[in-house]
């Protein structure tokens, strides 16, 4: 006997609610055979038994008229408990009279009396108990079993099926995601995460009931909803958020919306949701707008980020990427000092040009490609800094970037220490500039990362400082050797005291932790002599210097030389 | 003594009944028992002295369900013939010898068992 078929032999619960002692007693002499029978003298003593929860029952069947309370308010109790609407009930009645309203309030079926045969009986009980288990089964399957909306795969079948039969009709595909959803699940817990998926899905039921849609949940915090074309979009996404608003904690959370509005029938119902999901990824971050739909312009920066990204591994073979370097001076002294140079990466792709890192840097941060990239930028930086140590003899660091993609890599430690001694470098002279925001994610196993990289021996700068969301605490938890201002604080120096005074702060609390800071985005003499009275270390920008190839960093360090003498 | 043969005689439709009951002798007899002393018969004859037509219907209801289970034929038929003349009356209605009918079979058996 195999499993299913040990299961399906397992015997089940039915509950006879009947006040009819003659009745009763046949009925559960009847079922005892295949059953385990128990038994209620009215509707309440039935609830009852059925909150107990001494038993799981798989069957009621169910007398009308009782005393206490009859089998129609049974029925009508039972259709709003979720203990007991699941449960499948066959009707016992004497009167033709009380089947149509029993039906419309839920029982599956009648048992006649004077009773039928017990065979037929047995097999009708029988039936419906497969019958509702099957369909129980069914259930779970299609549905998420979290928030009760249904699954991915289902959701695409039903919505298939849903326009097929609705041609006359068309739709609108909507794509709900929550913004930082993953953090917020870390500080406040996974039952926190879980309670805003439940309370989101929630008002997707709502909007769903409203305008006759189906949705799903479709991945972690992602939602697709399938509605008649011409609802509000706005309005959607504003009841959403009023659910998931209500609750404790909740209005960190921001919600977002995509849409692909009148979904046709070239592609798959899944390649919609797709472009919905898309649509809201692009505003991800971007605090201005909350709802994105899909267009054409969308499409085409979809269809450039495929090319980008089957065209990555030809770049890096053929050297498409080329390492520009940017200067850093040290200004506290009488003049500056060239201290260092970060390496940037440029994309010369050779039918597309120049291919700006803004666009596909963040998107190789998505899907790990930057991984790959980022080897290739460690290398070149490496082997161009052992030239020019070679050709000048000259003490220069050059910082490059991890990603917070690198920092997953357990090897990443030793493929770097490799990438110093294969080019005669020293600790020292590669630094490493983390994004700040790699911290504020994951954060135990971003210090575990940093912390081996620098008992390694490697200088890690805070890159990007101020931009994203981390806390000042974290500042003290960090293992850093440098504090890599960001450039939107130098912007506001000039024209906002606030700004000044904030840089001040910033460049105090460095020193108070004894780390050096480094400023970037200085781009005239203004900003320069205020970054340099508030006392920041390091400067880089476009007041030295734009990045350059290594040709044109040749220059700079020539005129160094000179300098030095 | 009540037995197969003596409900048989009595007019109960014994192979239906014994049908229902697995065939199992013992337990129908038992359940025959039970019915004769259900205290619907007591509440159909003071419902209808105090000429209640709903208690009446209630009781006359329930012998249905139950005594057409033991398919005692002579009592079933006179309260199949109650009920619907009951059916949905808030007054008494004539019942004619109905419910003398129904005591009275219900009498002949008790003795048959006595």
């Amino acid at each position: 006997m195999n499993t299913d078929e040990i299961v399906r032999r397992s015997k089940r619960t039915v509950l006879i609610v009947e006040d009819e002692l003659v009745n009763q007693q046949l009925l559960g002499f009847i079922l005892r055979g295949s059953y385990n029978v128990i038994f209620a003298k009215n509707g309440q003593e039935a609830i009852d038994i059925l909150h107990s929860e001494e038993y799981r029952v798989s069957m009621i069947l169910l007398d009308i008229l009782m005393p206490v309370m009859d089998g129609i308010t049974f029925l009508r109790l039972a259709a709003e408990d979720e203990r007991i609407h699941s449960i499948p009930i066959i009707v016992l009645t004497s009167d033709n009279e009380m089947e149509l309203e029993a039906f419309q309030l839920g029982a599956m079926d009648f048992i006649k009396k004077p009773y039928d045969m017990p065979d037929i009986i047995l097999a009708r009980v029988r039936r419906i108990i497969e019958f509702v288990e099957d369909r129980e089964i069914i259930k779970d399957v299609e549905h998420d079993p979290l928030t009760r909306l249904y699954n991915r795969s289902f959701f695409f079948e039903y919505s298939r099926r849903l326009m097929d039969s609705e041609k006359e009709r068309s739709f609108d595909m909507l794509a709900v995601d929550v913004d930082r959803f993953r953090i917020a699940n870390e500080v406040y817990g996974r039952a926190f995460g879980d309670q805003v998926l439940c309370t989101l899905a929630d008002g997707i039921r709502q909007i769903l009931q409203e305008n006759m849609g189906i949705g799903c949940r479709a991945d972690a915090d992602l939602f697709y909803i399938l509605i008649e074309h011409g609802a509000d979009l706005n309005a959607i996404l504003e009841r959403i958020r009023g659910c998931v608003r209500d609750g404790e904690h909740q209005s960190i959370l921001r919600i977002r919306m995509g849409a692909y509005c009148q979904i046709g029938t070239d592609h798959p119902v899944g390649w919609y949701a797709e472009a919905a999901g898309s649509a809201c990824d692009s505003i991800r971050g971007n605090y201005q707008t909350d709802v994105m739909v899909y267009d054409e312009a969308l499409h085409q920066r979809e269809l450039m980020n495929e090319r980008l990204i089957a065209d990555v591994d030809t770049a890096i073979e053929e050297r498409q990427f080329i390492v520009y370097f940017q200067p850093k001076y040290a200004v506290q002294g009488d003049r500056p000092v060239l201290v260092s140079a970060e390496a940037l990466v440029r994309w010369i792709h050779p039918e597309l040009g120049f291919v700006s890192p803004g666009a596909f840097i963040p998107l190789f941060e998505e899907n790990g490609l930057i991984s790959k990239v980022d080897n290739y930028v460690w290398r070149e930086a490496a082997r161009q800094l052992c030239v020019w140590k070679k050709q000048y003899g000259l003490n220069l660091q050059v910082s490059v970037n991890v990603s917070r993609k690198d920092l997953f890599n357990s090897s990443l430690c030793d493929l770097l220490r490799d990438i110093v001694s294969e080019n005669c470098l020293t600790m020292d002279d590669l630094v490493l500039e983390v994004t700040e925001s790699a911290y504020s994610q994951d954060t135990a196993q971003m210090l575990q990362a940093v912390n081996a990289l620098r008992d390694a021996g490697f200088k890690i700068e805070m890159d990007d400082f101020g931009s994203g969301y981390s806390s000042l605490n974290m500042l003290c938890l960090m293992p850093i050797d440098a504090l890599k201002i960001d450039m939107k604080f130098v912007r506001n120096i000039v024209t906002s005291k606030t700004g000044y005074r904030i840089v001040e702060l910033v460049v105090e609390m460095a020193r108070a932790l004894n780390v050096p800071t480094i400023v970037e985005g200085v781009e005239d003499q203004e900003q320069y002599e205020l970054v340099r009275r508030v006392g920041c270390d390091v400067v880089q920008g476009y007041y030295f210097s734009k990045p350059v190839d290594a040709a044109g960093f040749e220059k700079l360090i020539e005129k160094e030389m000179e300098q030095r003498g | 003594m009540l037995t197969v043969e003596t409900l048989r005689d009595y007019g109960a439709n014994v192979k239906e009944g014994l049908g229902r009951c697995l065939n199992s002798e013992a337990f129908y007899l038992k359940m025959v028992r039970l019915g004769l002393s259900d205290e619907n018969f007591e509440k159909l004859r003071t419902s209808v002295e105090k000429k209640d037509a709903v208690a009446a219907f209630e009781a006359a209801h329930a012998l249905k369900g139950s005594i057409g289970n033991l398919a005692l034929t002579p009592i079933f038929n006179p309260v199949c013939e109650l009920v619907e003349l009951l059916r949905g009356k808030k007054e008494m209605v004539d019942t004619g010898t109905l419910v003398e009918t129904i005591l009275s079979e219900r009498e002949k058996l008790c003795k048959l068992d006595a």
